[in-house]
């Protein structure tokens, strides 16, 4: 690939000329040429209501950073549908305290450098995040998020180590804690106890780490023992981890990885005879998997710890949200990341309308107002509390079966509950 | 950025076999001009545009540092690496593990932000120099492949070192301060403009590029650089008149790393936190899709390169509502995402295709030849 | 030992999947001197072409449309891109490469989505149960085919003509010309071909044991990367022996993570890159690779 260099400077210099123009025209038409004036707008209110960043006008921007096309595009796909459509029908109902919420989605693909620069255009522009999916995403953000924006951000990630910050505030229980309820279950219902080894098949990274913090804590309260088996999201084939369980006599496992990691898993061990129950973590199942061969198998032998109700529960506004979504995305797949992301949306909305009766549609107002729910039920079963920044937002889990007759294909099989250990416990760091 | 139009270097990459052909100079004043307005214009964008912007400038800064270093070693000594990747977290999580002080359970020796990032420069040119036996040894593809290792042996430490690393999460970089500047997001009034970290490390980039650049052509443009082109061109002939190839391959091998060991510290300036997930093969293939673009074996190509590669996708992104057949997420059509990934691999192809010697060529007038279609 | 005995026997015939994906780097490097990087969207293609034909036609046909596909995808590639940059530095063509995989990877995932897709094989999850040892019925298919194929690769590179062109290719491509080869057509036979074996290869990495097809099956194709590499890129018998070899690696180090945590848990994917870079500095063209002659 050796050119010689021809290089032709009239050219040069047209380019150039041409790049200057450009470059000139980019910041013509950028924004921070306000720098002298209508930077701090908005902050003496128009009409009664207080507004601030992310308002303009009588719209309420709100920011969604997802991944639709990178290993959490399942999952990011179903939130953002979701939240698109609670979108659209609060706007139906004629919005909050008047104004239009719009939501504006940024996909990054799991990529850490799209995601920044997401959350850097969106941050200045929004009112607040329904969605930013990858806790350490969130994690690179939060210095940003805690000391200058200080705009509500709703992660997608259940990582206990988001905890703790008065605007990052996570739905649900975390991984840790749905973890520990997992085992409860196990010990309950599957005959596990004291002296007993459980194998946990998890995901390098937040997800599976988190998990596996909360696996040790109660195998140390009740007297387990956890055989670990680390894996990458790029393992599909779990026959070597199945063998080394086996070898190590495992009563029951507990993965904490995609959906097809488990759907490996429980076909092997079916099998290969290697008949003990499995329980997953929400992340840990798909509808997708039920018409593949690992089907009959997951109906079997297989649970799963969900942070609410599935999509398919008989409750009015499940029911509602299946025939609403349908509606609207007839060809997509109906999951539990439906769930979450209307969950998600609709605490948010909630607080968006106590800041509203409160006359303070601000960031800091918002925030606020989020502090004072304590016992929201969007229909699935649980009630989110939000009073407390250092806990997630509930403690329990629904333990949940695969069921191919069944909408989103999972049936309840033990109703909302927390553990006493999950009650007990407070995430500590790793 | 814009030094990319004239700072073509004709005898460079010239093949042994053949005198470079002069170009018609530019009047030298008119080339000044150039040079001083476009400077000038790198050095009020601060002021104008927002941190969006700047965030952006600053990853193609640091892209282009990582580019220039890769292009050393591919495009001018013909040796494929995808490794750059790792280097790069090299240099950014050394620099977090020199400068941090440790308050967060994590590793850190609390030296001067400057000393670590000098340190972590070095410490990315001895990783490079202990794949030597390798490096030195190794030919294109084979390198290239070998290499590989080098992303998987990263990925793995990244995540498990977790008193160097902090895991998953990756940990906090310590902002630099020199001189008692610290680059921040603390706000400083410049002329009326609120000057966070964005704007401050705008600064640093242009001059770390600026040094990087002009270091690359030195050594393209001397003896060293004609060797290297000797070695990719013919390696048997280089050796018979006396290159000492290996040494070479695992110099520059050395050298490259150095530079993706100063883009990772810039980088990692810029994130403000490493995150493991970032320094994965996808990063190092999208060094190689940068050079291939720009113009193998020049530094304006490799900055111009750069600039496409990592501007492009969120340009997309940003602008995907105005854009005719993207579709906004959710939607169904094809994402943002996936339509900068289609248009940087068309690019890749069509660039090679169409453009031998990339983007610089078209920037620098169109009168490039076709490539003599020479052997190793 | 049972354990061992299993983790070997699955590492095996893992491997021989691997080594039809090393097999097809194989053939084109031999043919063009190219390595190819687009290697794991042909396997996507394959897979996917079957994926979604076996409602409709059953498996076995869907199948061979689905390795006619890949091989036609092959064809194009070398057709339509890497033929025009023919001369090139090979450095360069694999860059290219790259660019053709980035695309043909965007398309089908894509076209994928958030799907896993059934192939619909006839194996199922039936598993052969020897004593304490059970090996599913997919790993034994995959192990036989690959071990044909590739035995049928070995005689035609030896016999066959289009064999022999592609060995004269490999050995100097402008003599190979000079004595009447038409190195267009050993090219494009040699891409094909590894379209071909790469979504025979797209087959067994989607069956049993892993539930369907998705978007990150290609990246299996990342692990026949050191198999290639460490038989060395120019054999045939290297593509099997690297295969194995890292196949085996795979599952004896995640096997037996628990007794290697003090090199950190999840070593699977990591083990066969550490075996290919001590053997690429013993040996720098890998176990079998040609080593160059020509030293100054």
């Amino acid at each position: 690939m050796s050119t010689t260099g021809t290089t032709g400077k009239r050219g040069a210099a047209r380019v150039a000329a041409g790049a200057l123009a450009a470059l000139l025209l980019l910041s013509g038409c950028s924004s921070k040429a306000k720098d002298d004036g209508d930077g701090e707008k908005g902050d003496a209110a128009a009409g009664e209501v207080k507004t601030g960043q992310g308002i303009s006008g009588r719209t309420i921007a709100l920011g969604a950073l997802t991944d639709m096309t990178g290993v959490y595009a399942t999952l990011g796909k179903s939130v953002t549908q979701a939240q698109q459509l609670y979108v659209k029908q609060l706007n139906a109902d004629g919005g909050v305290c008047g104004h239009k919420v719009e939501l504006t989605v940024r996909d990054h693909g799991y990529d850490p450098q799209k995601a920044l620069s997401g959350y850097t255009e969106l941050a200045p522009k929004v009112l607040g995040f329904s969605q930013f999916i990858g806790s350490p995403f969130v994690a690179a953000a939060k210095p940003r998020i805690d000391g200058q924006d200080k705009a509500l951000v709703l992660p997608q990630g259940w990582s206990s180590e988001l905890l703790g910050s008065p605007y990052i505030r996570v739905i649900g229980s975390t991984y840790d804690i749905e973890t520990i309820n997992a085992v409860d279950f196990l010990m309950k219902e599957k005959g596990i106890g004291k002296g007993d080894r459980i194998g946990h098949v998890y995901f390098e990274g937040d997800y599976g780490e988190s998990a596996l913090l909360g696996s040790k804590h109660i195998a140390r309260q009740a007297g387990l023992t956890v055989v670990e088996q680390k894996i990458k999201p790029t393992d599909n084939d779990m026959t070597a981890q199945v063998a080394a369980l086996k070898k190590a006599g495992v009563k029951a496992v507990v993965i904490s990885a995609g959906p097809r990691q488990a759907a490996s898993l429980v076909g092997v061990a079916a099998a290969g005879g290697f008949d003990v129950p499995v329980i997953g973590n929400n992340s840990a199942f798909a509808p997708q998997l039920l018409a593949t061969q690992a089907g009959p198998a997951l109906m079997k032998n297989y649970y799963v710890a969900s942070p609410s109700l599935p999509i398919g529960a008989d409750t009015p506004a499940a029911e509602k949200l299946v025939a609403d979504y349908r509606k609207a995305y007839p060809k997509a797949t109906l999951d539990n990341g439906v769930v979450a992301g209307w969950t998600a949306a609709s605490a948010f909305g909630e607080a968006l309308k106590k800041a509203c009766k409160s006359k303070d549609l601000t960031r800091e107002g918002v925030g606020k107002a989020l502090l004072t729910i304590d016992a929201l039920d969007t229909g699935f079963g649980v009630a989110q509390d939000f009073t407390d920044p250092e806990a997630s937002s509930s403690k329990e889990s629904v333990i949940l079966q695969p069921d191919k007759s069944v909408t989103g294909g999972m049936k309840v099989v033990q109703e909302a509950a927390a553990s006493t250990a999950a009650e007990a416990y407070t995430p500590t760091a790793p | 950025m814009s030094e990319a139009p004239v700072s073509e270097a004709p005898v460079s990459r010239a093949p042994l076999s053949e005198a470079p052909v002069r170009p018609p100079r530019l009047a030298p004043r008119t080339r000044t001009y150039l040079w001083a307005g476009g400077g000038l214009l790198l050095l009020v964008l601060p002021f104008y545009l927002d941190r969006f912007w700047l965030q952006a400038g600053l990853f193609a800064m640091a892209a282009a540092i990582g580019a220039i270093g890769i292009n050393l070693l591919t495009g001018s000594t013909g040796q494929l690496s995808m490794g750059h990747a790792f280097f790069l977290a090299i240099g950014a999580y050394g620099y977090c593990v020199f400068a941090a002080e440790g308050g967060d359970g994590l590793t850190g020796l609390g030296l001067p932000t400057w000393l670590a990032a000098v340190l972590a420069v070095l410490l990315s040119g001895l990783a490079g120099g202990l794949f030597s036996p390798i490096a030195g040894r190794l030919r294109g593809a084979y390198l290239g492949i070998a290499t590989l290792a080098l992303i998987f042996i990263g990925q793995h430490v990244l995540f498990n070192a977790r008193d160097l690393t902090g895991g998953f999460n990756g940990r906090d970089v310590p902002p630099l301060s020199l001189f008692g500047l610290t680059f921040d997001d603390r706000e400083l009034l410049v002329a009326n403009v609120p000057f966070g970290s964005a704007e401050k490390l705008w600064y640093a980039g242009l001059v770390l590029l600026l040094g990087c650049g002009l270091f690359a052509r030195g050594v393209l443009r001397g003896r060293p650089g004609r060797a290297m082109n000797a070695i990719r061109d013919h390696r048997i002939a280089a050796g018979v008149i006396g290159v000492p190839v290996a040494r070479y391959r695992a110099a520059v091998f050395v050298l490259s790393s150095m530079y993706a060991g100063l883009a990772g510290v810039l980088l990692a300036l810029v994130f403000q936190r490493t995150v493991p997930d970032y320094f994965g093969i996808t990063l190092s293939l999208e060094y190689l899709a940068m050079i291939v673009i720009g113009g193998l074996g020049s530094v304006s190509g490799a900055v111009i390169g750069a600039v496409f590669v990592s501007v492009l996708p969120q340009l997309l992104t940003r602008y995907s509502d105005a854009l005719p057949l993207v579709s906004a997420p959710g939607t169904g059509g094809v994402a943002p995402g996936e339509a900068s990934r289609y248009l940087y691999g068309a690019a890749v192809v069509a660039v090679v295709l169409f453009l031998p010697g990339g983007l610089v060529r078209v920037a620098a007038g169109r009168r490039f030849r076709t490539d003599p279609g020479e052997k190793r | 030992m049972s354990t061992f005995a299993e983790l070997l026997l699955n590492g095996i015939s893992m491997g021989s999947v691997y080594a039809l994906i090393a097999l097809g780097f194989v053939v084109i490097f031999r043919a063009t001197e190219v390595v190819n990087f687009a290697h794991a969207s042909l396997l996507l293609a394959g897979g996917y072409v079957t994926a979604t034909l076996h409602e409709d036609i059953g498996f076995w046909p869907a199948l061979l449309v689905g390795i006619a596909g890949a091989a036609v995808v092959g064809a194009a590639v070398d057709l339509l891109v890497m033929r025009r940059y023919r001369g090139s530095d090979h450095s360069v063509l694999a860059i290219v490469t790259i660019g053709v995989d980035i695309l043909l990877t965007t398309e089908l995932t894509r076209r994928i989505g958030t799907d896993v897709l059934a192939l619909g094989d006839p194996w199922g999850d039936a598993v052969l149960t020897l004593g304490p040892i059970s090996l599913a019925h997919t790993r034994i298919a995959a192990f036989v085919a690959a071990g044909l194929l590739i035995t049928v690769f070995l005689l035609a590179f030896r016999y066959t003509s289009w064999g022999v062109a592609m060995r004269a290719a490999a050995e100097s491509a402008e003599t190979a010309a000079l004595m009447g080869v038409r190195l267009g057509r050993v090219s494009l036979g040699a891409w094909a071909v590894a379209g071909g074996l790469a979504a025979v290869a797209a087959l067994f990495l989607t069956v049993f044991p892993t539930p369907g097809l998705e978007r990150a099956t290609s990246l299996a194709a990342l692990k026949a990367f050191p198999a290639a590499i460490l038989g060395g890129l120019d054999s045939t018998t290297g593509a099997l022996v690297g295969g194995l070899l890292v196949g085996v690696t795979e599952s004896l180090a995640t096997g037996y993570q628990s007794e290697l945590t003090f090199l950190g848990r999840g070593l699977g994917d990591l083990a066969p890159y550490l075996v290919m870079t001590v053997i690429l500095l013993i040996r720098p063209a890998g176990l079998f690779g040609t080593k160059e002659l020509a030293r100054v």
